[in-house]
C-alpha cells in the first residue's frame, strides 16, 4: 500500500502533522496502535511555562534562552510564533476553539486546585491571568455526588489559598443515580455520555441554579461535551451566574473531544487512520526509509514517499527503557540518554528528572539520526524528541504540535 | 538472589496495565449499562482478585460483548477483551438456557427454517408470535429475525455452479458462514461473480460448520471448540490442496483465526496464514499487480463504510476500504468508530434489548446524518441490526463490488494474463 506520506503515532502530533498534509491533498495514512496521552488533556495546551525555575510570560522570547538541543531552538522563535498561529487556526478548524496566544501566557487550574502556565485553552475552562490569583471573590465548586475521579478537597484549599472563598455544594441528581450503581465507573468519560442528553443538561442546571447561593461564578468538573461544546453552551446558558470547567484527571472528558475532533476532521479530509496496529518494523536502506511493516497487514508493506515518527516517549512506547539502555524501539534511532542508568534519575520523583529529557536526536530539520547518519526521508516529531521536558518546562503539547507543524511545512 | 523477570508471563498481557483508564472511554457497555463494571474492572483489575480467589468472579461479566473495542483503544497492548471471556469460561456457574442454545446455533435453527422459510419468515414476523419469544424465550419481541431464504446457498450453488469452477486457472475455497447459507445467499453468488472475473475458481470445504462465534458469547465452549476443529480439518485439506480459504465476513474469520487460538485452545497453525477475507486477497492481488479490475463507466454510488467491531481488531478495513476507493465512481465517507449494539445474538436477548439499541444510537445517528445510498460493513450482525435501526440498506463491500465491475472486461483483462503467466 503507497502514500505520499506514513506517520507512525496517532496522537496529538501525528494528527497535527497528518492535518496539515491532508489539507494539502496529500494521501497521508497514519498507523496508531491504540490510543494516546491525548486523553490525559485536561483543556489546556502549553507552549512553554518554565525556564531555568521561573515561570515564562511570553513563550516566544523566552525560546531565545533555550539550549540548541531544544526543538523550538532549531526552527527558531519567529518560526515558531507563526506555527504557534497555525496550530491555533487548526484547532479551530476541527472545531476546537480556544482562547490564549503565544506571545502571553495565561493559567490554567489544575485539578489539584493549583495553576500551571498555558498557551491555548479550550474556551469555556477557567483560566486566570495571574498565577496567585483568581478573577472571584466566592466561587461555588460543585461536587457530582459519587464522582471518584475528583479530587474536590485539593481543588477547595489551593483555590482557597490564592484568596477565594469557596463552598462545594453536593449535588445529586436522578439522571446518575444509575451511574452511582458502578461506583468504578463513574469516570469524567462516563458522566459526559449521561450529560450528552439535554434533559440531564436541564436537571444538572436546575441542581446548580438551587445550590450555588451568592457565589460570583460557579466551577465544575469538565464532564461535559465529550462529543462537542453543545452541550457545555446548554449548561452556560441555563446557570444564572457565570460558569465555569475544570480540569480533571484522565481520562479527560476535553482531551477525548480533542482527539475525536482531530480524528474526524482528518478522515474527511481523506487521511487514512489505522486505528489498533502496531508498526513493528521499518526497513531501510542506507540513509532511507523503504518500508513499514505493522501487526494487523501482516505481509503487506506500507510505503511512502516519507515517513513521520511520531510515536511518543515512554508512556506511549515511542521509547523505552530496560536495566540497561534507553532505546528507541523501532527503528533504532540515537538517543541521547546516556548508558550509565545511575544518571537517569534523581531524588524527588516530581522534581527536574534527567529522563525526561531524553528522546532521540535529529538534525535542525528533524531527521532523526541512526548511528551518527540522518535517515534523509524520515523525521521525528513531538513527545519522542529529545531535549525538551514537559514536566519540568511546560513544553509537551507545544513541542508535539510545533514540531509536526513545522515537518508538514519541510515535506514537499 | 532472585532473578529479576525482564518480560511478561502473563495470559493476555494482563500485567502490562498502567491504570490508564483508557479502554472505559470506549467500552460500548459500560456507557450505557451501570451494572456492567466496564472493561478495565472487569477485564485487569478483576483478575489480579480472581487470581487470588475465583470468588471474586462477577456474574456481570456475561454482558461484555465481547467487541474488543477496549483492546484496540489500549495503548499499552492488554488484551482485556481476551481476558473477561477466558474469566467467564473458567469461573462460569450459570447454564446456557434453552434460548441461548437456540441463538448460537445457528447451523440448526438455520436448516430448520430454510426447510420451512416462507412459513418461518411469516410467523417470525407476527405479533403473537414475537410476543411468545419475548415471554417465553426471552428474545427481544422488537427484533425483526433476519429473513430466511427458501434456497440455501450450497445447493444454489451446486445446481449453478460447481461444475464450471474447474475450468480456472487458480482456485480458493469459500467458507460462506451461516448467514449467507441460510439469510443471504446473494453476497455468496456475488462473491462468486467477483472471483470467477478474476480468474479463480471457487470450492466449498468439504465439511463447513458455523464458526462458533455466537456458541462462544453463550457459554457453549465445547460446541464451539468442536466444531472448530472439523472446520479447521476441512480447511488444512483445503490449503493442502494449494487454495487459501476465503470468507466474507469479518466476524468468522475473526473467530477462527484469533479466538480459536486464544479462546477455546484451538491449533490452527498452517490455517490462520491461508485464512483470510475475500476483501484483503483481493486487495493484495491488485497491490501486487497480479490481478485488474475494469469498472461499468456508469457506476455511481454514495458508502458510509462502518468499520465493524471485530473487523477493526483484525485492524482489516483498510483492506475494505481501500478496494472500495478503487472503484471510480464510488464516493465514500468513513463512519466514526461506533459499536452498532447488536454484536451477534447479544440483541437478539430481551434482557440485551434497551442496552443494545442505546449502544447503536449515535451510529444510527451519524448514518442518517450522511445520507448514503447504502452502508457497506464487513459483518452480518450488523447489517441487521444497522438495517432494523436505520433507513439505510446495508452492502458488504464484496457485493458493492460486483455490482461495480465491468464482468465480461475484468474477465478478459485476467485471462490474458494467465495467458501471459503461463507463456
Ligand atoms: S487501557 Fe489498557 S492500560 Fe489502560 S486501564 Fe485499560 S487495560 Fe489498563
Ligand atoms: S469487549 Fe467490548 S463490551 Fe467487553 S469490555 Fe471490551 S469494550 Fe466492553
Ligand atoms: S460468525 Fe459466521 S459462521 Fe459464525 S454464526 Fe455468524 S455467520 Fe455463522
Amino acid at each position: 500500500m503507497k502514500f505520499d506520506t506514513l506517520i507512525v503515532g496517532g496522537g496529538l502530533s501525528g494528527l497535527t502533522c497528518g492535518i496539515a498534509l491532508a489539507k494539502r491533498g496529500k494521501r497521508v495514512a497514519i498507523v496508531a496502535g491504540g490510543q494516546n496521552t491525548l486523553h490525559f488533556y485536561g483543556g489546556s495546551m502549553e507552549l512553554l511555562g518554565n525556564v531555568n525555575g521561573k515561570d515564562v510570560d511570553n513563550p516566544i522570547e523566552a525560546i531565545a534562552q533555550l539550549n540548541e538541543n531544544h526543538p523550538y531552538s532549531k526552527i527558531g522563535a519567529d518560526s515558531v510564533a507563526e506555527l504557534a498561529k497555525k496550530a491555533k487556526a487548526l484547532l479551530a478548524d476541527v472545531g476546537i476553539q480556544t482562547i490564549g496566544d503565544a506571545t502571553h501566557n495565561h493559567y490554567r487550574i489544575t485539578p489539584m486546585g493549583t495553576t500551571k502556565p498555558a498557551w491555548l485553552t479550550i474556551d469555556g475552562m477557567a483560566t486566570s491571568d495571574k498565577a496567585d490569583q483568581l478573577p472571584w471573590n466566592k466561587v461555588s465548586l460543585v461536587y457530582l455526588e459519587g464522582f471518584i475521579d475528583y479530587p474536590i478537597d485539593f481543588a477547595a484549599n489551593g483555590i482557597r489559598q490564592m484568596g477565594v472563598q469557596v463552598e462545594t455544594p453536593t449535588i445529586s441528581l436522578d439522571c446518575l443515580k444509575r451511574a452511582r450503581r458502578s461506583a468504578t465507573e463513574m469516570r469524567p468519560t462516563n458522566l459526559a455520555k449521561i450529560f450528552a442528553s439535554t434533559s440531564a443538561v436541564a436537571q444538572l442546571a436546575q441542581a446548580i441554579n438551587n445550590s450555588c447561593g451568592d457565589a460570583d461564578a460557579v466551577l465544575i468538573p469538565a464532564v461535559l461535551g465529550i462529543d462537542n461544546d453543545d452541550v457545555c453552551n446548554m449548561l452556560k446558558a441555563q446557570v444564572n451566574k457565570p460558569l465555569f470547567f475544570l480540569a480533571t484527571l484522565p481520562p479527560a472528558v476535553t482531551g477525548v473531544r480533542i482527539n475525536a475532533a482531530l480524528r474526524h476532521y482528518f478522515q474527511m479530509l481523506g487521511g487514512r487512520y489505522i486505528l489498533g496496529d502496531t508498526a513493528c518494523k521499518v526497513v531501510t536502506n542506507g540513509d532511507t526509509v523503504t518500508e513499514i511493516r505493522t501487526t494487523k497487514l501482516l505481509d503487506m508493506p506500507l510505503q511512502a514517499d516519507n515517513y513521520v515518527i511520531a510515536t511518543g516517549s515512554f508512556m506511549s512506547r515511542g521509547l523505552v527503557a530496560d536495566f540497561e539502555h534507553v532505546y528507541e524501539p523501532l527503528i533504532g534511532l540515537d538517543t541521547n540518554a546516556p548508558d550509565d542508568h545511575e544518571k537517569w534519575s534523581q531524588y524527588g520523583m516530581m522534581g527536574d528528572q534527567p529522563y525526561m529529557s531524553y528522546g532521540v536526536m535529529t538534525d535542525g530539520n528533524f531527521h532523526p539520526l541512526k548511528d551518527g547518519k540522518t535517515l534523509t526521508n524520515a523525521f521525528a516529531i513531538g513527545q519522542i524528541l529529545g531535549g525538551h521536558n514537559p514536566v519540568v518546562m511546560g513544553d509537551g503539547t507545544g513541542v508535539s504540535m510545533i514540531t509536526a507543524l513545522a515537518v508538514a511545512n519541510q515535506i514537499k | 538472589m532472585a532473578t529479576t523477570q525482564l518480560t511478561s508471563i502473563s495470559d493476555h498481557n494482563f500485567e502490562q496495565c498502567l491504570k490508564c483508564s483508557i479502554c472505559t472511554v470506549y467500552c460500548p457497555v459500560a456507557a450505557v449499562n451501570p451494572a456492567y463494571p466496564g472493561p478495565k474492572q472487569a477485564g485487569p483489575d478483576g483478575e489480579r482478585y480472581r487470581l487470588k480467589d475465583p470468588k471474586f468472579f462477577d456474574e456481570a461479566l456475561k454482558l461484555c460483548l465481547n467487541c474488543k473495542r477496549c483492546e484496540v483503544a489500549c495503548p499499552s497492548d492488554v488484551r482485556i477483551g481476551d481476558l473477561i471471556q477466558q474469566a467467564r469460561m473458567k469461573h462460569k456457574s450459570y447454564r446456557p438456557k434453552m434460548r441461548d442454545m437456540m441463538l448460537a446455533s445457528t447451523d440448526l435453527v438455520g436448516t430448520m427454517a430454510t426447510m420451512v422459510a416462507p412459513i418461518t419468515n411469516f410467523t417470525l414476523g407476527l405479533k403473537p408470535v414475537k410476543a411468545v419469544m419475548h415471554g417465553v424465550m426471552a428474545i427481544d419481541k422488537h427484533r425483526t429475525f433476519p429473513a430466511y431464504s427458501q434456497q440455501k446457498f450450497e445447493a444454489w450453488f451446486n445446481k449453478n455452479a460447481r461444475d464450471y469452477q474447474n475450468t480456472f486457472a487458480k482456485h480458493v475455497s469459500y467458507f460462506h458462514g451461516c448467514y449467507v447459507n441460510y439469510n443471504f445467499p446473494q453476497l455468496g453468488k456475488d462473491f462468486v461473480t467477483v472471483m470467477n472475473a478474476v480468474g479463480y475458481g471457487v470450492h466449498l470445504l468439504e465439511k463447513e460448520k458455523c464458526c462458533g462465534v455466537a456458541m462462544i458469547a453463550n457459554g457453549m465452549y465445547n460446541q464451539a471448540r468442536k466444531q472448530g476443529e472439523v472446520n479447521m480439518a476441512s480447511m488444512r485439506k483445503s490449503i493442502d490442496q494449494q487454495r487459501p480459504v476465503l470468507t466474507t465476513s469479518s466476524t468468522c474469520t475473526f473467530t477462527m483465526r484469533d479466538e480459536y487460538p486464544e479462546l477455546l485452545g484451538i491449533n490452527n497453525d498452517g490455517v490462520r496464514d491461508n485464512l483470510s477475507l475475500a476483501t484483503r486477497f483481493l486487495f493484495q492481488l491488485v497491490d501486487e499487480g497480479k490481478i485488474k479490475l475494469a469498472f461499468r463507466p456508469e457506476f455511481k454510488m454514495r458508502i458510509a463504510y462502518h468499520t465493524a467491531c471485530h473487523m477493526q481488531r483484525m485492524g482489516w478495513a483498510i483492506y475494505s476500504t481501500e478496494l472500495l476507493r478503487m472503484i471510480p465512481g464510488l464516493e465514500l465517507i468513513e463512519l466514526d468508530q461506533n459499536c452498532c449494539g447488536i454484536s451477534g445474538t447479544y440483541g437478539f436477548k430481551k434482557e440485551n434489548y434497551e442496552t443494545s439499541q442505546a449502544i447503536g444510537e449515535t451510529l444510527f445517528a451519524d448514518i442518517e446524518a450522511a445520507k448514503p445510498d447504502y452502508v457497506s460493513t464487513d459483518c452480518e450482525t450488523c447489517k441487521w441490526q444497522i438495517e432494523m435501526s436505520t433507513s439505510v440498506k446495508v452492502l458488504n463491500p464484496i457485493s458493492i463490488l460486483a455490482q461495480a465491475l465491468d464482468i465480461d472486461a475484468t474477465r478478459r483483462l485476467n485471462s490474458s494474463e494467465w495467458h501471459r503467466m503461463d507463456a
